[in-house]
C-alpha cells in the first residue's frame, strides 16, 4: 500500500464534514450523566470481581476445570482492567465526572506499561499523527513492516517470527513503546534521557513480574506451580487478545497511511478526515465490544478519543452515514475478516519489494 | 471571612481504627507495594464489599432526614473511622461534602449543627431555588446514601474561655453554625448570659423551632428572641439595637445573608463597639463577569506561587509560554490531554466547543483554553 491519495473532496466539504462530526460530539458530550459513569462503575465491579476470584480459583482450587476457569477469570479481569477501563479512563474519557479515582493523569493499569510513558507514546504520539510515516510510531510497532512505504530490510524476512513474538509479549512492546530505542540509537536522544525512561520501564515490568510470577505462587504454597502457571497463562491471553484488536484497528487492508508533508498545517476536517481513514472497525456484539474496550470501534474512537467509549455505538451508524455520504471508506467487517487482511499485509509486505522494472 | 472550598489536610486520627486504617493505606501507598497491588483497586473492592469501607477517604451515611420546615431539612450523618470529627470539631466549623449529581462530583461546604462529639454529626440545609446542590439534597437524597466528606474546618468557632456575655445573632439558614454553638454552650454549662437572636420571614419559616424551645425552657440564662421581617419589618442595626439595648457589651456571633451582614459590620465601626463581632459567610461560587476575548486578564498559579498577565487571544498554554514558563503539554490540539490541569478559580472559554464555564476546581486543557476572566490555574 501507498500513500493515502489527495481527496475527493474539496475544501468545503471538509469543513462541512468537521462541522457535521462536532455535531456528533456536541450530542454525546452534552448528555453525559450518571448513566456513563454507573457503566463505568460496573465494569470496574465486574473486573474487581473477576481478579479476586480468578485469584482465589487459582490459589485453593483443585484439578485442572477450575485451573481453566482462574486462568480464564484473570485474563478477563487484566483484559477489562487493560481495555474498557484502564484505556478508556486514560483517555480523559471520565475527567469531567471529577472522580479522582476516573482520572487521566492519574490512573495506573495492571500491565507492564507505565501509565505516564503510556500516556505520551499513545495519546500524544499516536492519536495526533496517527498513521503518518515516520511520526506515528504505532505503525508496526518499530519492528513489523505494514506499508510499502517503509523500507524493506532483510530482517524483514523473519517477520512472521517477529509478529508472533510481538503478539504474545504484547504489552512489552507497548510498554518499551516510549523508550525510542531507534531514535536512541540513532543518538536523537540524549542518554540520561533515555535512561530514566528505560528505568521506568524496568521498573513497571519488574513489578509486574514480582507480582505475578513471585509474590502470588509464593503465597500459594505448594500450589505455586498452579498460579505461576496460570498467572503467566492470563497474561498470554490478554496479550494476544489485544494485540489482534489493536492490530486490526490500523493495518487492516484499505486503512490510508499519509505522508508527513501532506499533514502540515491540517485543518480540524483535516484531522477528522485522517482519523476516519486510518482507523478501522470490528463488527460484534455488546460482550465483543466491551471485551475490546470499544476498540471495535476504533473510528470514532479516532475521531473522539474522549467521549466514554460506550457512547461509540450508539453514534457509529451517524458515522457510517457520514461516511456514505461523502464517498469515505468505512472500514469495518467482521474479527476474522479484518485480521485476515492484517496477515495478508504483514505477509506480503515481509518480501522485498520487486524491482522497479524500468519501461521497456 | 470568605469561605471557598479548600483541599483538607491529614490530620492523625483520634481513634485507633482509624489510626488502623491510616496504617494500612500508607502500606498500600509504598511504592513497591503501589507497584504490586494499587491501593485504587483495594478502594474499588472495598466499596463493592460496602460503600462505607475505605481506606483514604472519610465518608458517611445518611441514618437519618429531619423535616425542619417546608423548605430545610437536617440530615443525620454517621462517619467512617477516617472521619475524625468527633474528637475534634468545634462548634460552627463546617465539613466539605462530596456529592455525585448526574455523574459530576460536587463539593459545598455546611456548617455542622449538631452539638460536636457525638456519634453523628449533622448538616441542615435550606432548599435554595436554583440550587443544584440544596435541591438534590431536599429531591434525591435517602436515608442510607453515603457521601464522602471532609474533615471539620473553620475558625468561626467559641474561644476557650468564653466571655461574660454573648449575642449569638444569625438570619435564614445562618442558624446552622450559632445553633451548634448554643448546643455547645450549654452542655459546657456555660454560666454567663446569652441571647440568640434569629431573623427569619415568618414563623413558618424558622428553622429549629422546638429545639429552641427546649433549650430556653432548660437554661435559664439563654433568652431567645426571634424577629419576623413579614410582621415587624426588615431587620436591620435598629431593630438589633432594640432588641438587645446592651449589644455594645457582648462578644458577637453572625451568620447570616451578606446584605445583613454587611449593614451589621458598618453598625459595629459607626458605633465603635468594642466587643468583638465574629461572622463567617458562605458563598457560592461566584459568577465571575467575562471579559471579552483578548481582555488582559491575570493567571496566578498556585503551586508554583507565579503568576502573569495574558496578552492577546492566545490560549493559556501559549500565553503562559510568553511568560517564560513551561507547563507540561503534548499535542497542542486539545486531543492528549498532557497539558490538563485543575482551574481552581476563573472563567475560560473552550476554543473548541466555545463553551464558557466558572466552575471551581475543574479540568481544563491549557491549549484549547482562553482564559475570560483572572483565573488561578494549580500549576
Amino acid at each position: 500500500m501507498s500513500f493515502a491519495k489527495p481527496t475527493h473532496l474539496s475544501r468545503d466539504q471538509i469543513d462541512t464534514l468537521g462541522h457535521e462530526l462536532d455535531a456528533i460530539r456536541a450530542s454525546v458530550m452534552n448528555t453525559l450523566g450518571q448513566a456513563d459513569v454507573d457503566h463505568m462503575r460496573r465494569m470496574i465491579a465486574i473486573c474487581r470481581a473477576s481478579e479476586v476470584g480468578g485469584r482465589a480459583l487459582l490459589h485453593f482450587g483443585v484439578g485442572p476445570l477450575s485451573w481453566v476457569a482462574g486462568v480464564l477469570a484473570l485474563a478477563n479481569a487484566k483484559t477489562l482492567d487493560n481495555m474498557e477501563i484502564g484505556h478508556n479512563v486514560m483517555h480523559g474519557q471520565y475527567d469531567w465526572t471529577g472522580d479522582p479515582a476516573l482520572n487521566s493523569q492519574t490512573f495506573e493499569w495492571d500491565i507492564a506499561c507505565d501509565g505516564e510513558q503510556w500516556r505520551h507514546s499513545h495519546n500524544v504520539t499516536h492519536h495526533t499523527y496517527t498513521n503518518i510515516l515516520g511520526k506515528d510510531r504505532d505503525l508496526g510497532y518499530s519492528l513489523l513492516r505494514v506499508t510499502g512505504a517503509q523500507r524493506w530490510k532483510p530482517r524483514h524476512w523473519l517477520q512472521p517470527i517477529a509478529n508472533l513474538l510481538l503478539a504474545m509479549g504484547f504489552q512489552y512492546g507497548v510498554g518499551s513503546h516510549d523508550l525510542e530505542l531507534g531514535k536512541y540509537k540513532h543518538g536523537a536522544i540524549p542518554k540520561p534521557v533515555f535512561k530514566e525512561r528505560l528505568n521506568r520501564f524496568l521498573s513497571k515490568t519488574a513489578k509486574q513480574w514480582f507480582k505475578d510470577y513471585a509474590l502470588f505462587p509464593a503465597l500459594a504454597l505448594w500450589s505455586a506451580p498452579r498460579v505461576l502457571a496460570g498467572n503467566f497463562c492470563a497474561n498470554l491471553i490478554r496479550n494476544l487478545w489485544t494485540y489482534v484488536v489493536i492490530f486490526c484497528g490500523h493495518f487492516t487492508e484499505g486503512v490510508s497511511i499519509y505522508r508527513e508533508e501532506d499533514t502540515r498545517n491540517e485543518t480540524r476536517g483535516d484531522w477528522y478526515l485522517r482519523q476516519l481513514q486510518g482507523s478501522s472497525n470490528l463488527t460484534g456484539g455488546r460482550v465483543f465490544h466491551i471485551m475490546t474496550g470499544h476498540l471495535s470501534h476504533q473510528i470514532e474512537h479516532h475521531l473522539f478519543p474522549d467521549m466514554p467509549a460506550h457512547r461509540y455505538v450508539e453514534i457509529a451508524p451517524q458515522v457510517q452515514a457520514l461516511c456514505a455520504k461523502y464517498g469515505l471508506f468505512y472500514n469495518t467487517g467482521s474479527l476474522w475478516k479484518q485480521y485476515g487482511t492484517v496477515l495478508k499485509r504483514l505477509f506480503t509486505h515481509t518480501l522485498p519489494p520487486k524491482p522497479q522494472t524500468l519501461g521497456a | 471571612m470568605t469561605l471557598t472550598a479548600t483541599s483538607d489536610t491529614p490530620v492523625a486520627p483520634n481513634t485507633r481504627l482509624g489510626a488502623a486504617t491510616q496504617a494500612v493505606a500508607a502500606f498500600f501507598q509504598h511504592p513497591w507495594v503501589a507497584g504490586i497491588v494499587r491501593l485504587s483497586a483495594v478502594e474499588d473492592s472495598l466499596r463493592l464489599l460496602h460503600p462505607m469501607l475505605s481506606l483514604t477517604q472519610p465518608r458517611a451515611r445518611v441514618v437519618r432526614i429531619v423535616h425542619e420546615t417546608a423548605d430545610t431539612k437536617t440530615f443525620v450523618l454517621q462517619p467512617n473511622a477516617l472521619w475524625h470529627g468527633r474528637r475534634t470539631a468545634l462548634a460552627g466549623q463546617y465539613v466539605q461534602l462530596q456529592l455525585e449529581i448526574n455523574g459530576r462530583q460536587v463539593q459545598r461546604l455546611y456548617s455542622i449543627s449538631s452539638t460536636p462529639g457525638a456519634r453523628c454529626f449533622a448538616i441542615t440545609v435550606k432548599r435554595q431555588p436554583g440550587g443544584l446542590v440544596s435541591h438534590y439534597l431536599h429531591a434525591q437524597v435517602k436515608v442510607g446514601d453515603v457521601w464522602a466528606v471532609g474533615q471539620p474546618e473553620g475558625s468561626f468557632v467559641l474561644p476557650a474561655t468564653l466571655p461574660p456575655k454573648l449575642l449569638l445573632l444569625s438570619a435564614g439558614s445562618g442558624i446552622t453554625p450559632v445553633m451548634a454553638m448554643l448546643k455547645d454552650l450549654q452542655a459546657r454549662r456555660y454560666p454567663g448570659d446569652v441571647v440568640f437572636l434569629h431573623v427569619c420571614r415568618n414563623p413558618g419559616e424558622l428553622i429549629f423551632a422546638k429545639r429552641l424551645q427546649a433549650i430556653a425552657a432548660q437554661y435559664p440564662e439563654l433568652s431567645v428572641v426571634t424577629h419576623f421581617d413579614d410582621i415587624s419589618g426588615r431587620f436591620g442595626p435598629e431593630a438589633l439595637q432594640l432588641a438587645v439595648p446592651d449589644v455594645a457589651e457582648r462578644s458577637t456571633y453572625l451568620c447570616g445573608p451578606s446584605g445583613l451582614m454587611d449593614a451589621i459590620h458598618q453598625h459595629w465601626q459607626a458605633q465603635a463597639y468594642t466587643a468583638p463581632l465574629h461572622s463567617e459567610r458562605f458563598v457560592a461560587f461566584p459568577l465571575l463577569p467575562s471579559s471579552a476575548p483578548g481582555t488582559p486578564v491575570n493567571v496566578s498559579l498556585a503551586s508554583s506561587g507565579t503568576q502573569f498577565v495574558t496578552q492577546g487571544n492566545a490560549p493559556l498554554l501559549v500565553q503562559a509560554e510568553n511568560a517564560g514558563l513551561n507547563p507540561k503539554h503534548g499535542c497542542r490540539i486539545g486531543i492528549c490531554r498532557s497539558c490538563q490541569c485543575t482551574k481552581r478559580s476563573g472563567t475560560v472559554e473552550n476554543l473548541q466547543t466555545g463553551e464558557l464555564s466558572s466552575a471551581p476546581n475543574e479540568a481544563i486543557r491549557l491549549c484549547i483554553s482562553v482564559a475570560r476572566s483572572d483565573v488561578t490555574l494549580l500549576l
